[in-house]
């Protein structure tokens, strides 16, 4: 249906195809239907292009045309990005998350870090809230998590050491023997797909269901070049097609769910939060958090306006629900 | 763009660079060179100057600063150390007095010592080469037939990649992705099974042939067990590892650390003096130097691999392939061997298994198990003519046996090694028994 | 022949400037196992017998690697150690042999070049654009800087290194100075126990730098 150039474009991305990878592959098998099959784009996988952490570079130097990025692997190249990060974000509900995050993919203090590297944000990862599995005894009351042993990164990390708790950094690979021998009380993982993938449900005593701590960005970026130099109907059908995107990433997030959440409750103690409970954890584990990242950030960019934004956006979603 | 074929025919682009890369190595050009330079060729190619130069550039550093990989320099540190902490005779001496009454006692007790130096040592070469200084002169003197002293001192270093620490396993990996402790374990039962089949070996032959292998006279119960304590720091070295990585209180690496520290501090305690330890610390980053260039000088290439499309291409044509699985690993395991007759063992996997890794797991192998399975064929070409490390470090120590006495007393051993990977194919438990303990 | 003693005294200059830089670097990287070892020993106590483990721990040691990975990369140029596959090379003689070092030499200094620029050009986007640790966030750029640092003493080495063969192909009568004896895989075995043995030989031996006796 479009004409166009014989176009192949190669897409960098680390570990095996999952939920994160899924959304391109529909966006590549359009692709080549679309242009009948003038426009390759390809996904290479384990890291074959770059390592997770060097994908920036490869499109600095016009290595290949698009890349999957997670802003925590590299904080001082995203600083801005970092926002996505923050606990306790009101990004809870998958709906207002996908739109918060499509609008601020066109954030320019967003665009601004990846103009740095030759790169455009394209389509967000939508990588669910964390929730954090443990061993033990369930932490019911806030007061419970002071002392635990937990592995989370980033301002989830910062949020928990608010509350008392100890912060672990061990390879994601690595948790479950670390719960297995007791080196480690508690983890957070984007729920429930990540949780499975590390096998740390089969160790854990217990999880929480609605602490939606917060997460992280892995999401699609493009090669600025690349991009400026497809003819404009493939930059038309690229930039159409997000939505389907996002759409396919969060059904293969849901499809998981459906299959891992009865067996956390068939073998898990759920903790579930009081809304007052929650309202104090967002009191003493978010706020400080965000003062702090708001502080350090301002010279760099409008950090203040750019986490205004996250809340300005999240009530436009709940108001058009 | 060179060629001018791109991305048309990435399959030829492959197969060119991997031709002349051959070549380049034949020549004498050395590994890490050869490598970057054809990866480098090759991404032109593909990719036009600047973003093959450019992403060529961001590999010797992404791919070397690693959390994994720095188990390496740890394990090849405590090696240095054993050596001057004066490990080697204890052990030799310990040996020979719980197995010395057994037929060819000696050289079984030397089969046991270099098992335990390997718990302390991950290079094969270095074992083979103080053990041919500790052991041989023993044999000799007790009447051993040379070529039997020369041939189980050569092999019995082997042992040294196969039970942890290895350098090799690590290297394996970290090229396949796999869980280093999972593999450094999985290692260990395999490192012993070989070792007991030499010693049933030796056991057999010293029999059938007494004259080769003289009894030595039999120690009392007292002496064996004052021989006990000098070996104990060996003990508490495979302690600190094994139980480390096994129950999971510290990582590959931190266990590394610990152990150096053990030894070293013994060193010290045996007079190790700061010229030692300094010596000691400048060959273990000249070794690790020259392991790492090899390591990113082939990733470089492994790059351009990855860009062509090569390993999914080989995958899709062995996995096509109508032959049952295992004639598949039995005609890649005899592919191994003719290649490894020629190059080194650390050279030849991260040069092949980037191909070949992803073949074999499609073809339904466990990964885990095929790394203990190469790196055991890579051992078996440390002693096989023409190119046999091992083999070359024995004569070099002991001049008095010429080479073809040393490759002549390797026959036995080779017979051995070949049982060993027949066990290991056979019975895949003795691999992965250990590793899935650690998982249940 | 006095032009001949003159290069060759330029040559040995040249060589006898460089040992010191890669020894020194060389040690650098020795420090880096060292500390490493000491490192991980704090981390193994601090964290199970205080509770505490060290803050950015793996971040520190992946940082410490280049150091470690590259700066004995010219000193192990210098004393030969570099793996590759004397089948051939080790049979060779005269003018052939220093042709094949020729080559080899020039193979490697061009894919060094190439890594001291672009290894550059990495570090230098990590200064500019910033670059930070995933755990510590620390910053990633003096790690980087170690590449073209480490890789340009390796350059100069292969520098003399190739007008060392080169002159020796010229006239292979000549002393050799400022090039790698090739060995035999005997003499590499030798190499090989030397390197079990640690420092009881002189590294003087394993190599023909210096002022080339
Ligand atoms: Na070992
Ligand atoms: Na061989």
């Amino acid at each position: 249906n479009i004409d166009g150039p014989k176009v192949f474009w190669k897409l960098s991305m680390w570990g095996n195809p999952r939920a994160l990878s899924d959304g391109m592959e529909k966006l590549s098998e359009l692709a080549a239907k679309e242009t009948d099959g003038n426009f390759q784009i390809k996904i290479f996988y384990g890291g074959q292009l770059a390592q997770a952490r060097e994908n920036l570079d490869g499109l600095t130097v016009n290595a290949f045309e698009g890349a999957a990025i997670c802003n925590f692997y590299h904080p001082g190249r995203n600083p801005a990005w970092m926002v996505f990060s923050l606990p306790f974000l009101p990004l809870g509900d998958p709906k207002v998350d996908r739109y918060v995050r499509s609008k601020l993919f066109e954030h320019p203090a967003i665009v601004a870090d990846m103009e740095r590297w030759n790169a455009i944000p394209y389509v967000s990862g939508l990588l669910p809230q964390y929730e954090v599995l443990g061993k033990g005894k369930a932490p019911n009351d806030l007061s419970d998590w002071e002392g635990l042993r937990v592995r989370a990164g980033g301002g989830l990390g910062s949020a928990m050491e608010k509350l008392g708790a100890v912060k672990q950094t061990l390879p994601a690979g690595e948790t479950a023997i670390a719960f297995q021998r007791g080196a480690l009380d508690a983890a957070a993982f984007p729920y429930t797909y990540a949780h499975v993938a590390f096998k740390i449900h089969e160790e854990a005593d217990w999880f929480t269901s609605n602490l939606a701590p917060g997460t992280s960005e892995c999401g699609w970026v493009f090669n600025k070049t690349a991009y400026e130099a497809l003819p404009p109907q493939y930059q038309e059908f690229l930039m159409n097609n997000r939505d389907l995107v996002m759409q396919v990433e969060q059904e293969a997030y849901a499809a998981q769910d459906q299959k891992n959440l009865p067996l956390f409750e068939e073998s898990l103690t759920k903790v579930t939060y009081s809304d007052e409970q929650l309202a104090e954890f967002r009191e003493r584990a978010g706020k400080p958090v965000w003062d702090e990242w708001i502080n350090a950030n301002k010279d760099k960019f409008d950090a203040q306006g750019l986490f205004d934004a996250v809340w300005q956006y999240a009530e436009e979603a709940k108001a058009a629900q | 763009m060179i060629l001018g074929i791109g991305f048309e025919n990435p399959l030829l682009v492959g197969i060119i660079a991997l031709t002349l890369l051959l070549v380049l190595v034949i020549f004498g050009v050395r590994v890490v060179f050869a490598a970057a330079v054809v990866g480098l060729l090759g991404l032109i190619e593909l990719l036009g100057w600047s973003g093959a130069a450019g992403i060529v550039g961001t590999v010797p550093h992404s791919k070397s600063s690693t959390y994994a990989l720095s188990v390496l320099p740890m394990f090849i540190f405590i090696g240095f150390l054993a050596f001057h902490a004066g490990m080697t005779g204890q052990l030799f001496n310990a040996a020979r007095k719980w197995l010395g009454w057994l037929p060819g006692g000696l050289a079984v007790a030397t089969v046991f010592a270099t098992a335990g130096f390997a718990a302390i040592s991950g290079a094969s070469t270095a074992t083979s080469a103080v053990f041919a200084r500790v052991a041989i002169p023993e044999m000799l003197r007790y009447g051993y037939d040379k070529k039997l002293a020369a041939g189980v001192v050569a092999a019995g270093g082997t042992l040294a990649t196969l039970i942890p620490p290895s350098a090799i396993i690590v290297i394996y990996a970290i090229i396949v992705e796999e869980s280093v402790g999972r593999l450094l374990l999985a290692g260990f039962l395999p490192g012993l099974v070989s070792a007991l089949i030499y010693a049933a070996i030796i056991v057999f032959w010293a029999m059938m042939r007494p004259e080769q292998a003289p009894a030595a006279e039999p120690s009392t119960w007292k002496e064996r067990f004052a021989s006990l304590p000098g070996v104990s720091p060996v003990f508490l070295v495979v302690l600190i590892i094994i139980t480390a990585i096994y129950g999971g209180w510290a990582t590959p690496t931190e266990a590394g650390a610990l152990g150096a520290a053990v030894v070293f501090v013994l060193a010290l305690l045996r007079g190790a003096g700061f010229k030692t330890i300094k010596s000691s610390l400048m060959e273990s980053a000249k070794l690790t130097a020259m392991i790492f260039a090899l390591i990113w000088g082939v990733l470089i290439f492994v790059r351009f691999l990855g860009f062509s499309g090569v390993p999914e291409a080989f995958t899709s044509w062995v996995v096509g392939l109508d032959m049952p699985p295992m004639v598949i690993m039995i005609c890649i395991l005899l592919a191994y061997a003719v290649l490894g007759m020629f190059m080194d063992a650390i050279g030849m996997l991260l040069l092949t298994l980037p191909v070949v890794y992803p073949a074999v797991i499609a073809l339904g192998f466990d990964s885990i198990w095929f790394g203990i399975i190469v790196v055991k064929m890579a051992e078996v070409c440390l002693i096989t003519p023409p190119i046999g490390l091992n083999c070359f470090v024995v004569n070099a120590v002991q001049p008095s046996i010429s080479l073809p006495q040393v490759f002549r007393g390797i026959a036995l051993f080779f017979i051995a090694d070949v049982l060993t990977i027949i066990a290991l194919l056979a019975f895949p438990e003795i691999v992965t028994i250990l590793p899935d303990l650690l998982s249940n | 022949m006095i032009k001949s003693q003159e290069n060759a005294g330029r040559l040995g200059a040249a060589d006898r400037l460089l040992v010191p830089v890669e020894d020194a670097a060389n040690l650098l990287a020795a420090c880096a196992i060292f500390l490493l070892m000491v490192l991980g020993v704090a981390q193994i106590v601090s964290r199970t017998v205080f509770n505490a483990p060290i803050e950015g721990y793996i971040d520190l040691v992946e940082l410490s690697m280049a150091g470690m990975a590259f700066l004995g990369a010219a000193y192990c140029q210098r004393i030969g150690a570099h793996i590759r596959m004397e089948l051939l090379v080790g049979r060779l003689h005269g003018r052939a042999l220093w042709a094949a070092e020729i080559f080899g030499t020039v193979v490697g200094l061009m894919i060094i070049g190439v890594l001291v620029w672009y290894g550059g050009e990495h570090f230098w986007r990590s200064y500019t654009l910033g670059d930070s640790t995933i755990d510590a966030e620390l910053p990633v750029w003096p790690s980087k800087l170690l590449v073209p640092v480490a890789f340009s003493i390796w350059f100069l080495r292969l520098s003399v290194q190739l007008w060392g063969s080169m002159r020796m192909f010229v006239d292979p009568q000549r002393d050799p100075v400022g090039v790698i004896f090739v060995k035999g895989a005997a003499e590499q075995a030798e190499d090989e126990m030397h390197d079990a043995m640690g420092g009881d030989i002189d590294e003087g031996e394993a190599s023909q730098s210096g002022d080339g006796k």
